[in-house]
């Protein structure tokens, strides 16, 4: 057979591997076949192509050290970096949070994890106490988690070596250009060399291939000039629409924390593709992120109309229902999530929970002894915890006694299984451990209320005011607007007064 | 002194001249200021008052500090203005401005309505309506160059001035209902613009920093040197200089009657409140450090507005009328009483001076040379004419002050605007070589029409008291330059650099012009018959060579090398012309070789721009990651590798800043080509009237954005693309 067609059809078969060793052979004997040598780098981009939307973390030090917000307080309901404050909103008294200090998702997302806490230092402490690490810079997110060919020793050294390259040679060729562009920019990761690349390309059509436009703004993007990326993408939307552009405009938006400016573009992205599921999805999660679960949940409805086996937004609009008290329906989301071929530990655990709330008690333990079977190291623990809460709910304070350590045994930072235990042993008369575990639970989650004013209500019978009050105004920084803790401040306020 | 009905205090550092008002939510008022960290501080007192607050019970305590909000900018905010922008919102719009960009946003919703690059900078941000344009536009005052955008971000204003421009102002200029434009830049220019006509200019002494608009078609302006003062349309009022420099003006009701008072933030601290008529002050107070800015606002939403004055310190007082009505009528009847007192002694004065006259005279007549007395007949004349100088002297326009008998005069004072460093020009010369005449020399540095006021003393000699001779002398606008010949036959070919042009008017006139407007020894006599006219001058500056001829079919040539020269001189034939339009040819090929070098210069330095920018970027993301890494490896004690990771910090760090330093001068390069090729435009459209002139802006500007050298070439040779 020619190679040449063989190479072609590895590639059509997506056998990546297979298609580079046969371009190699054909490159050795002509080293100037340019059709080989771009089928070559298109196998290898495609090994290592990544959804970059998709995967799009957050790193510490885009946290920490982002210049290009503007509104650094901004108003209730602009913003993602304070959700606890949108008016409106669930707030923990029914919804819990995850350690981001956001109410948790439906799904769990990059993003959804990453958290916002006051300093660095936090934020480089937290991942240790958890199982997620969070990355330094969202740059090297990429590299290090999928592990593009920068980080892996290629035999005989790299294909392209990018720095002996003239890339002004190329950037004239589109049929090579594009190709080699996606080649530096995934598999090389040479974001620099890649920028270079397409600004010579941009001019060489002179500004009228949009598709240059997108990856100048990708490159800018990845290079934190949130400006400069937003004019390129701009620019591209006005020569053509495409919904990824107006994906990552939406996400420059996002960088600058303007929510309301992300929606706007996405709706301009819904009057030229009216009902597409991915920008969709993308309003829908900003309205999650903005703690408007109402107008989330409607979208993620209309995704559903559109498309039924869309699992973010079947899953979401479960969660919602639990959250808003209807298990029952959300126990029909989640049964449509089974039917649809999902096996996995969480979701019986959520069915197990629904079924509990439903008082569908028969099905509730089966559902969780599913959820055991199934379930990895990571889950383990939220799983007993969850048998514990049950245990709980039937009163039977021995079994969730023991479901909660546990718990604790798979993930001794646990934060909610220590304040379950503390309150237990409350109820059991040992005030010195419950306030241990109150303690533990507080120091592992200080973006958890209950420890707090457990913590609070306990010292406040035990007769220390002091350590009460202090207590009291932590739980009330979390959660501003509990009611008992705000009574029970003001009760203790008042004691001090007259004193 | 007036007692503030409010006080507090920002704690920020403000920058002076950039504060403003706006409405951001569309009802309350927000005192915004960039400070000196680079971002802008807005300040809510409504938070604090809680109507907007929806947040239940205890969840106040912790919003003690939302009064104060700030956006970061990161760079250094040149102005600063919010205004209502978007015609379909009823909220104002904050519009900030970088050496590099604006932003538009609403601080509301914690959204930008646009970002824009600016290559020329804003100096100077306004926000209103424009005749011509439906939407309210953000007119934009950078290098040379004025851009309006309107909310979407697109611009669909734009114009060049003839230099940075430094102050803008919407003002109802001939009271149509609509808004005209009024610029002050750089070349201590007021240019007034409605739609992109310029339909006005005059020139002030000094560049122009503030212009503000009061009532009607009158506009207060603050110069740099310290003067402030009043303008209707372009006819100064009055003006008082000050040896601070004022940096912020306002139109503001302190005293209740109904007509706005002109309110001035000084440098030192001093602000006051001066009647817009008459400059009368009627109000002041001090602040320890320079005024940062004043606005006016409904600040304590009592359905009125206050006057409120920031100082760079953060201090923030509110004053209104309230307070000042009583405090002043106890100052005015003290005024009057000083002022009757001051007039007092000046009579006494004036008629001690009679009474030592009448005794002098009546007494001896023979002791008359001791008394100071002069002929009666004694008169002063002056004349103005060229001297084209000598070896210590350069050629310059001679002022030649004689008496007409044995007088002599012992100093002169000129008093003329911009041509001195400080307006005024003294002469006296020394006891031995006092004489009865007197040679001023004058170096008017633009070609501006003047008017020179002349007091000179003039007296017996050895006597100690002298008469003052008031006098003023029109000095034409073109004086700098010397007729060298009137009636040279006209050369066959047109000097390399010129400009050509029709008019249908008779050569009569044009001669009339040039004896109005040059400074000739003798009037030039038009010639009756049907001759051409051709005329040379020398420049006294340069010695360059300036010719103007005319045939008697109407066209007229100007030849000179100097582009500048040429515009004034069509402007002010235009002028006197009264035309409406007027088309010309312009060679001027050492200027167009200029331009073709600038924009290919500009196409370079705007590529090895964006590759810097991607270098500093790429730097700026390595040094966050070292950050962390040594941050982590602090907090874990690895103190080795935390040691590793601060070198690596080090050799990163200073190798931006390397980089940047090249990026700035790289981005100064830049600015002053743009500035160049901002001027040249200008001055190619300055060599046309009318609409001709708006169209070569016009044309250009396409043929910028189109990066078009060649039509660029063909627009500023024939006005057309």
């Amino acid at each position: 057979m020619d190679l040449i067609f063989l190479a072609l059809s590895l590639y059509k078969k997506r056998q990546f591997e297979e298609c580079v060793k046969t371009c190699t052979e054909l490159l050795d004997k002509n080293p100037f076949d340019q059709a080989v040598w771009v089928l070559k780098m298109k196998a290898l981009t495609e090994q290592l192509y990544v959804d970059d939307l998709e995967a799009e973390e957050e790193g510490i030090a885009e946290a920490f050290m982002d210049n290009e917000t503007i509104a650094e307080s901004a108003r209730p309901g602009t913003s993602l970096k304070n959700p606890g404050t949108s008016q409106g909103g669930s707030t923990q008294g029914y919804r819990p949070w995850t350690q981001t200090g956001r109410p948790v998702s439906g799904v769990v997302r990059p993003g959804t994890q990453t958290a916002r806490p006051g300093t660095m230092e936090q934020a480089l402490r937290t991942p240790r106490t958890s199982k997620t690490a969070r990355p330094s810079t969202s740059q090297s997110a990429r590299t290090i988690r999928l592990g593009t060919a920068s980080m892996l020793s290629e035999p005989g050294g790299p294909f392209i070596q990018l720095s002996r390259i003239n890339l002004g040679n190329y950037a004239a060729k589109p049929s090579l250009a594009k190709p080699l562009f996606l080649y530096i920019l995934y598999h090389e990761n040479s974001i620099r060399h890649a920028l270079q690349l397409a600004v010579l390309a941009t001019q060489a059509c002179e500004f009228k291939d949009w598709w240059w436009k997108v990856q100048l703004g990708k490159c800018y993007y990845s290079l934190g000039l949130m400006r400069e990326a937003e004019q390129q993408f701009r620019s591209a939307l006005r020569q053509h629409q495409c919904i990824e552009t107006f994906l990552r405009l939406g996400r420059v938006y996002i960088r600058l924390d303007q929510p309301l400016s992300a929606l706007d573009v996405c709706r301009t992205g819904l009057e030229y593709f009216p009902k597409e599921i991915t920008l969709l999805t993308e309003i829908a999660r900003i309205f999650e992120g903005l703690n408007n679960m109402t107008m989330s949940v409607k979208y993620y409805r209309e995704i559903v109309t559109e498309d039924s086996t869309n699992v973010e937004a079947i899953a979401c609009i479960g969660m919602h229902h639990f959250y808003t008290d209807q298990p029952e329906m959300a126990l029909r989301f989640y049964r449509r999530l089974l039917q649809m071929g999902l096996y996995n530990a969480e979701l019986f655990n959520n069915l197990g929970l629904c079924c509990f709330y439903a008082q569908q008690y028969d099905m509730t333990l089966s559902c969780f002894q599913h959820a055991l079977s199934l379930a990895k190291e990571d889950d383990v623990a939220d799983i007993w915890y969850n048998i514990g809460l049950i245990a709980i709910g039937v009163g039977d304070t021995r079994l969730a006694g023991q479901c909660l350590r546990l718990a604790i045994s798979a993930d001794s930072s646990h934060a909610p299984a220590y304040n379950n235990l503390g309150v237990l042993e409350l109820r059991r008369g040992r005030v010195n451990e419950a306030r241990a575990f109150f303690q533990a639970a507080a120091s592992l989650a200080p973006y958890l209320f209950e420890p707090y004013f457990n913590h609070a209500a306990l010292s406040n019978k035990l007769g220390d005011l002091q350590a009460s009050y202090i207590v009291i105004q932590k739980s009330l920084e979390a959660y501003p607007s509990h009611i008992p803790s705000q009574e029970l401040l003001h009760a203790l306020e008042k004691h001090f007064t007259f004193i | 002194m007036a007692v503030p009905v409010f006080t507090l205090q920002l704690n920020h550092k403000l920058l002076p001249g950039r504060v403003t008002i706006g409405k951001y939510d569309g009802s309350h008022s927000c005192l915004t200021a960039a400070t000196t960290a680079d971002k802008v501080l807005i300040h809510s007192p409504h938070r604090r008052l809680g109507t907007t607050s929806q947040m239940s019970g205890a969840a106040t305590w912790s919003q003690v500090n939302k009064e104060i909000s700030l956006l970061s900018v990161n760079r250094n905010v040149s102005a600063l203005c919010a205004g209502r922008l978007h015609p379909d919102l009823e909220q104002d719009i904050l519009v900030v401005g970088t050496p590099s960009s604006v932003l538009a946003y609403n601080v509301e919703n914690n959204k930008d309505l646009f970002y824009k690059e600016v290559a020329d900078g804003a100096n100077i941000i306004v926000v209103g309506h424009l005749s011509g344009y439906e939407n309210p536009l953000a007119l934009v005052g950078g290098n040379c160059s004025i851009q309006g955008f309107d909310y979407k971000g697109n611009d669909p204003y734009w114009t060049v001035s003839g230099d940075n421009v430094r102050s803008l102002a919407l003002l109802d200029y001939d009271l149509d209902g609509e808004n005209e434009l009024i610029v002050g830049s750089d070349d201590f220019d007021l240019r007034v613009f409605k739609e992109d006509v310029m339909v006005g200019e005059t020139s002030e002494t000094e560049v122009a920093t503030i212009l503000a608009p009061l009532r009607g078609s009158k506009m207060a302006y603050a110069l740099a040197n310290g003067t402030v003062g009043v303008y209707n349309k372009l006819h100064r009022v009055w003006r008082v200089k000050s040896k601070n420099r004022a940096v912020s003006v306002l139109s503001y009701d302190i005293d209740g009657d109904g007509v706005e008072e002109l309110v001035t933030g000084w440098s030192n601290g001093k602000v006051d409140a001066r009647n817009s008529r008459t400059g009368e002050v009627v109000f002041k107070d001090n602040f320890n450090n320079s005024v940062a800015g004043l606005a006016d606002g409904d600040y304590r939403l009592e359905g009125r507005s206050q006057l409120i004055c920031c100082s760079v310190d953060g201090e923030v007082r509110g004053y209104d009328s309230s307070r000042l009505g009583s405090l002043m009528e106890g100052n005015a009847h003290q005024d009057a009483v000083r002022d009757l007192l001051q007039k007092k002694q000046a009579l006494l004065m004036e008629l001690r001076n009679y009474e030592s006259n009448t005794r002098s005279s009546s007494g001896a007549a023979q002791t008359n040379m001791n008394a100071g007395m002069i002929p009666a007949k004694t008169s002063l004349q002056t004349t103005v004419s060229i001297n084209m100088g000598n070896k210590s002297k350069g050629p310059h326009v001679e002022l030649c002050l004689t008496t007409n008998n044995e007088t002599i005069i012992r100093a002169v004072l000129v008093f003329a605007e911009g041509i001195f460093a400080g307006e005024t020009h003294v002469v006296h010369p020394r006891d031995e070589e006092l004489t009865s005449s007197l040679k001023v020399a004058l170096f008017p540095p633009r070609d501006v029409p003047l008017d020179i006021h002349i007091k000179a003393l003039v007296g017996l000699p050895r006597t100690e008291q002298f008469h003052v001779f008031e006098l003023t002398r029109h000095l034409p606008r073109f004086s700098m330059y010397n007729l060298i010949s009137a009636s040279a036959p006209l050369p066959e070919e047109l000097p390399q650099n010129f400009v050509s042009f029709f008019i249908s008017e008779r050569i009569q006139r044009v001669v009339l012009w040039i004896n109005q407007n040059f400074l000739l020894s003798s009037e030039l006599e038009p010639e009756s018959g049907g001759g051409s006219l051709s005329l040379s001058f020398s420049a006294l500056r340069d010695g360059s060579l300036l010719s103007i001829s005319m045939h008697p079919a109407g066209r007229m040539a100007i030849a000179t090398s100097n582009m500048t020269l040429a515009g004034d001189l069509v402007q002010s034939l235009a002028s006197f012309l009264n035309l409406s339009n007027l088309q010309v040819t312009a060679e001027f090929p050492d200027e167009l070789a200029h331009l073709g070098e600038w924009l290919e210069k500009v196409a370079n330095l705007q590529e090895v721009r964006i590759q810097l920018g991607a270098d500093l970027a790429h730097r700026a993301g390595l040094i966050r990651n070292l950050i962390v890494r040594a941050e982590d490896a602090r907090l874990l004690p690895d103190l080795t590798s935390m040691r590793e990771w601060h070198t690596q910090l080090l050799e990163v760090n200073d190798d931006l800043i390397n980089s940047y330093n090249i990026r700035c001068s790289n981005h100064n390069e830049l600015l002053e080509i743009l500035k160049q090729i901002n001027l040249t435009i200008q001055k190619a459209a300055r060599l046309r009237v009318g609409q001709n002139k708006a169209d070569v802006v016009n044309l250009s500007r396409s043929a910028l954005q189109s990066n078009n050298l060649h039509s660029l070439l063909k627009i500023v040779r024939t006005g057309e693309a």
